[in-house]
């Protein structure tokens, strides 16, 4: 259950991942994600669920990686100024090998952003993410709120039909 | 530990590839996680092509966490005592932030065996910073059930791989090896197939 304090973009992100049922949360520290990350640190250990902190995007990989190989629900949440970490990971294990990924990837840089550095990486983050080869899906000011949390849904149902890594970029600045 | 007067004479060190016979001998029906090509193509000349054994082709300083994964992902499984990755000292230290996650989970079937020639091999022999870095202290340090270092005999070796898999982890084994090698041929195999082999060896023995 959502707290009612939540913004309703959050709100969305935590109904989806409670739709998913991951048995492991991957994250990694954000201000943005406060809210998400908070919903599931409250509930860590119960029903089956775990949320662990993470040091690095490409760790994050390896991890996801390994609960792919045996068949375990699992999904990372990191902003996008993380996305130039993981990428050798990505493109040299999991992504060649057809595993199953799911990340969630929170925007920075955009309208409403507070920091002057931090657009210099994540304004590219989708040319990158193309780049890459690695197959995403954006949700923003310009996505109806009732479409939030089917299409976070949807993505890692589509990471399992088609095999590979999927990432969701998220902006919950309202940009 | 640091290396010392004694590791340097390198020639009293095993060699990998003894070594991997020993894990081959010991972990037959475990999975096994493999660093790259060097490691790789070793394991396959001495035990041939494995649905247990992973070959992480390319993915530098990845298997401990790969490892990881895979060791949250049976922990619930009786069917697999523990799960074993092999690691080199420079692919270890590139993925040296996952020392601290293992501690923090604490995976009680993961063992990771460091096989330290202290140098990059594959890629010319180059030195890594293994010499001055205590494998076995940081991962005490960071909460692992056991660290040890393994005098590099055969005796050693399989003593201490035994005890890691009778004993809840996480385990660190670090041994230094020396630099030779044995001639191999290039693995080309398609990883979608490594890795789909691996998973319905894996989630076939778990059911």
């Amino acid at each position: 259950m959502v707290e009612a304090a939540a913004d309703p973009r959050s709100a969305a992100v935590i109904a989806a991942i409670e739709e998913i049922a991951p048995r492991w949360i991957l994250h990694l520290p954000s201000s943005t994600l406060k809210t998400v990350v908070g919903h599931f640190l409250a509930r860590d250990g119960q029903d089956g669920l775990r949320i662990v902190p993470i040091p690095r995007e490409e760790e994050g990989i390896g991890i996801l990686s390994g609960l792919a190989l045996t068949g375990t629900p699992a999904l990372m949440i990191i902003q996008d100024n993380g996305i130039g970490n993981l990428l050798t990971a990505l493109n040299t294990f999991p992504q060649p090998a057809h595993l199953p990924l799911l990340v969630l990837v929170t925007r920075r840089g955009g309208l409403g952003e507070y920091n002057s550095l931090i657009h210099t990486f994540s304004e590219h983050s989708e040319a990158i993410l193309d780049a890459a080869g690695v197959r995403w899906f954006g949700l923003d000011s310009k996505t109806p709120i009732a479409e939030w949390a089917t299409t976070i849904v949807r993505a890692e149902q589509f990471a399992r039909i088609t095999h590979r890594p999927i990432f969701v970029l998220i902006n919950l600045m309202n940009g | 530990m640091i290396r010392n007067q004694e590791e340097s004479a390198d020639a009293a060190l095993m060699a990998r590839p003894a070594a991997l016979q020993i894990v081959d001998q010991l972990f037959a029906d475990d999975p096994v996680i493999l660093t790259l090509g060097g490691t790789i193509r070793e394991m396959l000349a001495i035990a041939g092509r494995k649905p247990n054994h992973l070959y992480v082709l390319d993915a530098m300083g990845l298997p401990a966490a790969i490892g990881l994964g895979v060791a949250l992902g049976i922990a619930e499984n009786d069917r697999h005592e523990s799960v074993l990755v092999i690691e080199g000292d420079g692919s270890t230290l590139m993925g040296f932030s996952a020392l601290s996650t293992i501690g923090y989970l604490h995976p009680r079937k993961l063992i990771l065996l460091i096989l330290d020639n202290g140098v990059y091999l594959a890629t010319g022999g180059q030195p890594t910073a293994a010499r001055s870095t205590d494998f076995v202290g940081v991962a005490r340090a960071c909460g692992w059930a056991n660290a040890v270092d393994v005098e590099s005999t055969p005796a050693a070796l399989r003593e201490a791989l035994q005890a890691a898999r009778t004993t809840d982890g996480p385990t660190l084994l670090r041994m230094a090896i020396t630099t030779a090698t044995i001639p191999t041929d290039f693995f080309l195999e398609d990883p979608v197939l490594l890795a789909h082999d691996f998973s319905r060896w894996l989630r076939g023995a778990a059911e």
